[in-house]
């Protein structure tokens, strides 16, 4: 995937569990390559599911929906399946795979990547010293509080520097002190590396220093804010 | 402990498919072996005016192996014991030959009653005698013991392979979070499903030294070996092994297939 100038392209975008009851309608917006960009809007209002899409979990059902000039719309397994290793993706219950070491739950999108083993060993222990969670590479998911787990999510979102980070409600359930060092490294990747971050999110942190777009859902349908 | 009663419960159906089918190879062989044995002591009686040999037969019947001239002498002895009276010296100068016809395989009924046409189309044969009613009883039995182990090889084989898919069905569920936490980060199938197909090769393994040496020991059993041996049939230790490489095979297919067809079923996550 190449980092284009708008990596994410929506035309009419229709998205839909059940049939004729649509979640999001009418939306046409863009995301430039390398933004920072937040997605809100009230409860049940269709954030997550809008992110759903983007990950190719949800397939349009009308419009059309661009990543990295991927269109979504008819996308086959496999080339879903080499598309999602240009995305990080973090999640509020950190989706970690709990009989994996920390370690290993960082070196997966390596590990499917097709990295040597030296080279995954190096980049999760580069990795884990920049989310502080150096000397934990033993311990499993379950042995560490909910910060340190979003920060091994984190980690494994960054393993594979990917193209777009796509974050749902990344500090949902986690203290400040956490919550800040998750927003550091989301502008972190950002700023230093470029990476395109797409964050959906109940309420914008007041602190952040990087610029950013902000695009809110009502009724079905995404505006951009600003 | 939960771990252990998950292998068992792939380990169980596929010791069971693993061990019929080993039992139906053994039947086979076995019946294999009886047959040549068979066809080694069975023999045609054929009654000719004129010497035979055997091209000239061969050039009718090609299944023939082998004719051997029963000793005129011999008969003479027979009918002397039976004390009958005539002048033999006269008689074995009228006396027809007669031969023994060893066929190269045991025949079928429908193929002997065939090879008794033909030899009686011969110049010079009088009478073919082929026993047909002791050759018919354990040409029956035989297909029959190949039927029956047939047929119960079926059995386990279907009932097994449900089960094999029912366990790796809950094998998929235990395993279906980490499948979808590796399939959004963009996970080949073999790669979300390579944990199931590892614990289907153990499960392997175990099923497949557990029939060999249940064999093994069966076949070293000194009631087995006699009955065996009564018959001349021998089941070496290389055949046994040999085998053992067919039946891991197989039972890697079925878990492998078994596998696939339930990462399939399970709903796409996209």
């Amino acid at each position: 995937m190449s980092r284009e100038k708008n990596v994410i392209i929506a035309k009419d975008l229709y998205l839909e569990y059940k049939k004729d009851v649509p979640i999001i309608k009418n939306s046409t917006f863009s995301i430039k390559s390398g933004s920072f960009v937040f997605i809100t809007g009230p409860s049940g209002s269709g954030k997550s599911t809008l992110l759903k899409s983007f990950y190719g979990e949800l397939k349009p059902k009308g419009g059309s929906l661009q990543i990295g000039g991927v269109s979504l719309n008819d996308i086959k397994s496999s080339k879903l399946a080499f598309l999602r290793k240009y995305l990080g993706i973090i999640f509020q219950d950190y989706k970690l795979i709990k009989e994996w070491t920390v370690e290993k739950n960082v070196m997966l999108p390596l590990l499917i990547a097709g990295y040597s083993k030296d080279v995954c060993e190096a980049q999760t222990k580069r990795l884990l010293k920049h989310v502080r969670l150096s000397g934990k590479e033993n311990y499993y998911p379950l042995e560490l509080s909910g910060g340190e787990q979003q920060r091994v999510a984190m980690a494994r979102a960054l393993a594979h520097n990917p193209v777009i980070i796509l974050a749902d409600e990344p500090t949902g359930n986690l203290d400040e002190y956490s919550s800040r060092v998750i927003w550091n490294l989301l502008e972190g990747a950002n700023e230093q590396l470029g990476t395109t971050v797409v964050v959906v999110t109940h309420s914008i942190p007041n602190n952040l220093k990087v610029p950013f777009k902000h695009f809110y859902i009502e009724n079905g349908t995404v505006y951009e804010i600003s | 402990m939960r771990s252990l009663k998950n292998h068992i419960s792939l380990i169980i159906p596929l010791f069971a498919i693993l061990f019929a089918v080993e039992f139906y190879f053994i039947i086979s062989k076995i019946i294999a072996e009886y047959e040549v044995n068979l066809s080694k002591d069975y023999s045609i009686i054929v009654v000719s005016k004129k010497p035979l040999t055997l091209p000239e037969l061969k050039a009718v019947e090609p299944d023939i192996a082998l004719i051997q001239e029963i000793d005129s002498d011999l008969i003479i002895k027979r009918l002397k014991q039976n004390g009958v009276d005539v002048n033999y010296e006269e008689l074995k100068n009228f006396l027809p030959h007669f031969y023994k016809v060893y066929l190269s395989s045991f025949p079928s009924a429908d193929m002997l009653e065939h090879i008794k046409q033909v030899l009686r189309g011969v110049d010079g044969v009088t009478r073919v005698e082929t026993f047909t009613k002791v050759h018919e009883k354990m040409y029956h039995f035989l297909i029959f013991l190949k039927k029956i182990s047939k047929f119960f090889l079926g059995i386990i084989f279907v009932t097994s392979i449900m089960l094999v898919f029912k366990q790796i069905e809950i094998w998929n569920l235990e395993h279906s979070e980490r499948m979808y936490i590796m399939a959004l980060f963009g996970a080949p199938l073999w790669m979300r499903n390579a944990i199931l197909i590892k614990l289907s090769v153990i499960d392997t393994v175990i099923s497949t030294i557990l029939v060999y040496l249940i064999y093994s020991y069966l076949l070293s059993t000194k009631y087995l070996k006699e009955l065996l041996g009564f018959e001349n049939i021998t089941i070496s230790a290389q055949d046994l092994l040999k085998d053992m490489g067919w039946l891991f095979a197989l039972g890697i297919l079925i878990s492998v297939v078994n596998v696939l067809i339930v990462s399939w079923r399970q709903p796409k996550i996209a």
